[in-house]
């Protein structure tokens, strides 16, 4: 036999799969190890998108106060600016406390809108969370 | 999808629902082809229960990248090259190759009687020589890409397949020129 003839005989030879008493157990050992991987993992992406959501959340609640308090700084700049140039000294000074109630009256709108948020997004997490579970249970 | 349909279906069209989370087709994969890549680690020198260790991390390797195989060659002979890499690497990690090529022969016989199987023939080679030929024709690796796997340089791949591959003949050709195929068990 030549060794143009010889390669592939012997990759014939390599082609064939030995049989193996035990190809069920490797079989099942695997399926049990993928299924075991399948659950860690999603028990993982479940933790790691609650945490993720979390403190989202929270940045998302910091950037609304600081948000807030700007834009309540801003307007309250500009509306002091236009009460000086409309009414005269002694009125700018009615005028700005005026402004500076409008302006707690702002803080307290967006203090709540944030609580709402907050509730919300915490509610939807909390239903994000139950599914996971019960999925995982469905896996178990 | 019931057990029948599984083992009705190609290899590709299992690889395709595997890979997108059908942990049922990767199992029926898994029975296909687990004798084969668990053969191909064993000739590679592998013992029993390390060649299943490897075999099982390369098929829950293949599980993770089943979609970068879109039916070019065999399914088996893609997972064969994750799980002779595996084995590569963690040969590499208890550094028994060596660059040299061994002057070692055959220390078993030839059987005339051509009784031999490739199992048995495969003995007749040195580690790195069976490792080689096995990557070359058992899990269609290319020359160059054995020297990248096994940090070799490609002549001396090269040699290390021809010296094997010589061996192999001397040792396979009686059975197959007096007219036996070679028994593969």
């Amino acid at each position: 036999m030549s060794a143009d003839e010889f390669d592939p005989a012997i990759e014939r030879l390599f082609a064939r799969a030995p049989r193996m008493a035990d190809d069920a157990l490797f079989v099942a050992e695997f399926r049990t190890r993928l299924e075991k991987r399948s659950r860690w993992r999603g028990v993982a992406l479940t933790g790691a998108g609650l945490i993720g959501g979390l403190i989202a959340v929270r940045e998302g609640i910091n950037l609304n106060f600081t948000g807030g308090e700007a834009e309540v700084t801003t307007l309250g700049q500009g509306a002091q600016a236009v009460a000086v140039t409309a009414q005269g000294a002694v009125q700018s000074g009615l005028g700005g406390l005026g402004l500076d109630s409008l302006g707690l009256g702002s803080i307290d709108l967006m203090s709540g809108s944030g609580m709402a948020a907050f509730w919300i997004v915490a509610g939807a997490l909390v239903a994000l969370l139950a599914a996971g579970a019960v999925r995982l249970s469905q896996d178990i | 999808m019931n057990r029948t349909s599984l083992h009705d279906l190609h290899d590709v069209e299992l690889a395709a629902q595997a890979a997108a989370g059908g942990r049922r087709e990767y199992g029926e994969l898994v029975r296909r082809h687990g004798s084969a890549v668990r053969g191909l680690l064993r000739r590679m020198g592998a013992s029993p229960s390390l060649a299943d260790d490897v075999a099982q991390d390369a098929f829950l390797q293949g599980f993770q990248r089943c979609a970068e195989f879109r039916g070019q060659g065999t399914f088996a002979g893609w997972v064969k090259k994750i799980a002779a890499r595996l084995y590569l690497k963690r040969v590499a990690r208890e550094a028994r190759y060596v660059a040299e090529i061994e002057a070692e022969e055959a220390a078993t016989p030839v059987d005339q009687a051509g009784a031999l199987d490739l199992d048995e023939a495969l003995k007749a080679l040195n580690e790195t020589e069976r490792v080689c030929v096995s990557l070359c024709h058992g899990a269609g690796m290319s020359h160059p890409e054995i020297a990248a796997a096994m940090n070799l340089p490609l002549g001396t791949v090269k040699s290390h397949v021809k010296r094997g591959l010589d061996k192999l003949r001397a040792r396979l050709q009686p059975a197959a020129s007096g007219g036996r195929s070679a028994h593969v068990g």
